[in-house]
């Protein structure tokens, strides 16, 4: 058994959010018709504010930048893009 | 990324000078809309169509003003609404960097995963092998 994908959700989860629920549920449609292991982790983004954020963010094999703006950190979810976008992490928006 | 330095959103900071992201002029809460992407691009790829339909559930979006800067700056359009505007771009030096004004989430389910996010999996998947292979030579 491979080891699972580690996909990072930029965003402050909110169980209320039926977008945010849908991007879990999403996530874990797509594994299974791959089939592989997907262990996603949502990022506070106040978190990626912090100055050890690429230490965080190079643990993921993936990022995802999730709906419902005004996040709580802008600079922290644009500094987690700038490092998708910089250092070639695969990256979806949505 | 274009060398905008106090880049603003609209939500967030209204009266800035440069609002890359500006209030659509009709909110796009809760809508469906058909979507034709461009040939030849990741997400056409992923879809393996031309034209898709997609829902939607926000109010911004890229300020029409910056596009040229954005189209320089090497964020390509890829999906435009039946008006010509844009629901879809990706980063055209990039393996996988797409991003969208729809939410491809809300559509996907057991039965029929959502085909850009099945992509985006892949991508995930080549790239924890490079980066597998690069950390064994280490």
């Amino acid at each position: 058994m491979n080891a699972p994908l580690r996909v990072g959700i930029i965003g402050d989860f909110n169980p209320q959010l039926r977008s945010h629920v849908a991007t879990n549920e999403a996530l874990r449609h797509a594994a299974s018709a791959l089939s592989v292991m997907v262990d996603a982790v949502w990022l506070p983004t106040p978190s990626l504010a912090q100055a050890d954020c690429t230490t965080t963010l190079q643990r993921f094999d993936a990022l995802w930048c999730a709906p419902a703006s005004p996040y709580h950190s802008m600079q922290g979810a644009l500094t987690a893009i700038q490092f998708s976008r910089e250092q070639g992490w695969p990256f979806l928006g949505t | 990324m274009l060398a905008i330095q106090d880049a603003e959103h609209e939500e967030t900071a209204p009266e800035a000078p440069h609002l890359v992201i500006s209030k659509l002029t009709c909110s796009l809460v809760g809508t469906s809309q058909t979507i034709t992407l461009l040939p030849g691009t990741l997400a056409h790829q992923a879809y393996r169509k031309a034209v898709v339909v997609e829902q939607f559930a926000c109010n911004y979006g890229l300020n029409p003003v910056y596009h040229e800067h954005m189209r320089h700056g090497g964020l390509q359009v890829v999906g435009r609404d039946a008006a010509g505007e844009v629901r879809l771009v990706e980063l055209t030096a990039h393996r996988f960097f797409l991003a969208t004004l729809f939410l491809p989430q809300l559509s996907s389910s057991a039965a029929r995963p959502h085909p850009l996010i099945v992509a985006y999996l892949q991508a995930a998947q080549k790239f924890h092998t490079v980066q597998h292979r690069s950390e064994a030579k280490r």
